[in-house]
């Protein structure tokens, strides 16, 4: 019984397709990280699993029960935990108010001094939400997604505006929820997020998941190496270096993508023996993923 | 999870949210009651001020009940705070109740300063009954415009309301005679008077004291009870046409 099984997920608003046929499942103690550029359909994604948008077709499966449109179950709910991007809490409450009524709605959750010390806030307990810092709120926001010990946990864009340490502390958390059999869904502009926490990524494009798998996966699809130096070398003389799939320059300094880097630094090194500043990079993340969106565009406006 | 618990404590914290308002508490309070300071004990004599009592005690439940409801709801639409709500397992009766109550709440604090004020300082004289008959009818009055309120915050951005709730509360206030009596309007304005509940509100707060127009209190009650039963669908439509769409 899956936390979350989606099949042929479609909506549009409109002409507009927003998701065109989504698949995706979850196993309990599994990351699953949804990445995509702005308008990909992440957070129509989100909002459909949620129940807070009408999917025009397909299956959302949530702990084996199929889900009728929006309704979510209240029996449901209690094992849901959503953090939402846009969320902002009774300015006028603290931060223990806060916790003491969202710890109310659920039944086996925890109490609101638990919350609290989940947040990381008890030095600013009594603090009404409106003089938090930003960072601050989105450690609450975390906290009363968990108020209810939930079994499916989303993180919409969880870290943003966290300072390096409150991130890499949520990271710490969600480590060990997903030890705990916490199925997450996680929806991030970092990167590093991605890496550190998913063990499944989905990247979605235009309304469809264009690749999917492990971030070591999603990096051996993308087999290539860069190679960064300073030569004299011209940009032809550097494309017709072995393996080079292509060449860029920004003022001195030159960066090669190779298939094979070192056949690659060989040939080169044999060219231009004046070669500094060497060096020789895994492909980042980053750029596999952009690589992998940019593909279909590009297709599509070939074939367009 | 506790039920009761979680009406209790949505209700308590939505009150104190508010109370922490200074800025509604004081205008929301102080509005009605200078009014009627100033228009039915210090330029009236006993009768008036009487008339007045009932007259501008419905404009002041009137205006917490609705602008808790508007501005709040629309505001906590627009912070996400109720869609996380609703997405937690949270009846969401309990919220409308909690700020229901917190209407009611308001509506209890300007009955008993303006009755204060007026057995005090405006010489109204009333038996025990007719008092407590007609904190009663200001107390339930307060459902058809805690329910306007709650339509105009599902519906409205948390920038407009604060405006329309204005456009709607003072010139609905004035055309159902509650600042200067009905029979004061031209004509047109008084038969027109027969379309706002806030006008049936008063008629049947002034028929405790025995000074309203003379018409039939079931026909008071009738119109109040069917436009809050209407005003309680549209605000049903409201909620499901918000929950139906992108939020």
């Amino acid at each position: 019984m899956l936390p979350l099984d989606v099949q042929r997920l479609t909506k549009a608003y409109g002409s507009n397709t927003v998701l065109a046929g989504v698949d995706i499942s979850l196993a309990a103690g599994e990351v699953l990280c949804v990445l995509g550029p702005n308008g990909a359909g992440k957070t129509t994604l989100i909002l459909t699993l949620l129940g807070l948008v009408k999917a025009d077709s397909g299956e959302i499966r949530l702990f084996g029960n199929q889900q009728q449109g929006i309704t979510r179950s209240q029996a449901l709910r209690q094992q849901l935990g959503v953090m939402m991007q846009i969320g902002s809490l009774s300015a006028n409450l603290s931060v223990y108010e806060q916790c003491d009524l969202f710890s109310s709605y659920y039944a086996h959750g925890y109490s609101a001094a638990e919350l609290v010390q989940l947040a990381g806030l008890e030095s600013h307990a009594i603090q009404r939400f409106g003089n938090l810092s930003g960072g601050q709120k989105q450690r609450l926001l975390f906290a009363l997604a968990l108020a209810g010990k939930p079994k499916l946990l989303f993180l919409d864009e969880p870290t943003l505006g966290m300072d390096v340490e409150a991130r890499q502390a949520l990271w710490q958390q969600v480590k060990q929820l997903r030890q705990q059999g916490v199925a997450v869904v996680l929806t991030t502009h970092y990167l590093e997020e991605a890496e550190q926490l998913a063990d499944s990524i989905a990247v979605l494009h235009q309304g469809r998941i264009v690749a999917k798998g492990s971030p070591e996966e999603l990096k051996a699809l993308m087999q290539y190496k860069v190679v960064r130096c300073r030569s004299r070398l011209t940009d032809a003389e550097l494309a017709l270096l072995p393996a080079v799939l292509q060449v860029s320059r920004k003022q001195q300094q030159i960066t090669l993508h190779s298939r094979h880097a070192e056949q690659t630094v060989r040939a080169l090194l044999d060219a231009d023996q004046q070669v500094t500043d060497l060096e020789v990079r895994p492909v980042a993340l980053e750029q596999a993923f952009l690589h992998l969106t940019q593909t279909p565009a590009t297709q599509q406006e070939q074939a367009a | 999870m506790n039920t009761v618990a979680i009406y209790r404590k949505e209700a308590w914290y939505d009150l104190l949210s508010i109370l922490r308002t200074p800025a509604f508490v004081i205008p929301s309070l102080a509005f009605p009651v200078v009014f009627y300071v100033f228009f039915g004990v210090l330029f009236n004599s006993g009768g008036a001020s009487a008339y007045m009592l009932v007259t501008y005690g419905c404009f002041g439940i009137m205006g917490p009940a609705m602008f808790n409801f508007a501005i709040n709801i629309a505001s906590d639409r627009a912070h996400g705070w109720l869609t996380l709500k609703r997405l937690s397992p949270m009846p969401v009766p309990a919220y409308l109740l909690a700020k229901f109550a917190t209407a009611l709440v308001f509506s209890l604090a300007i009955i008993v300063l303006m009755f204060s004020i007026a057995a005090l300082f405006g010489g109204v004289r009333l038996a025990v009954g007719q008092w407590l008959l007609l904190a009663v009818v200001l107390l339930l009055g307060t459902l058809p415009f805690a329910l306007i309120g709650l339509i105009l915050g599902l519906t409205l951005s948390d920038k407009a309301a604060p405006a329309v709730v204005n456009l709607v509360y003072l010139p609905m206030a004035l055309l159902s005679g509650l600042w200067l009596p009905i029979q004061m309007l031209p004509m047109l304005l008084q038969q027109a008077g027969w379309i706002w509940p806030s006008y049936h509100l008063s008629q049947i707060g002034l028929k405790v004291i025995g000074m309203d127009q003379g018409h039939a209190l079931s026909i008071h009650l009738l119109l109040l009870t069917s436009s809050s039963i209407l005003l309680a669908i549209v605000a049903v439509w409201s909620f499901k046409r918000l929950t139906g769409e992108n939020t």
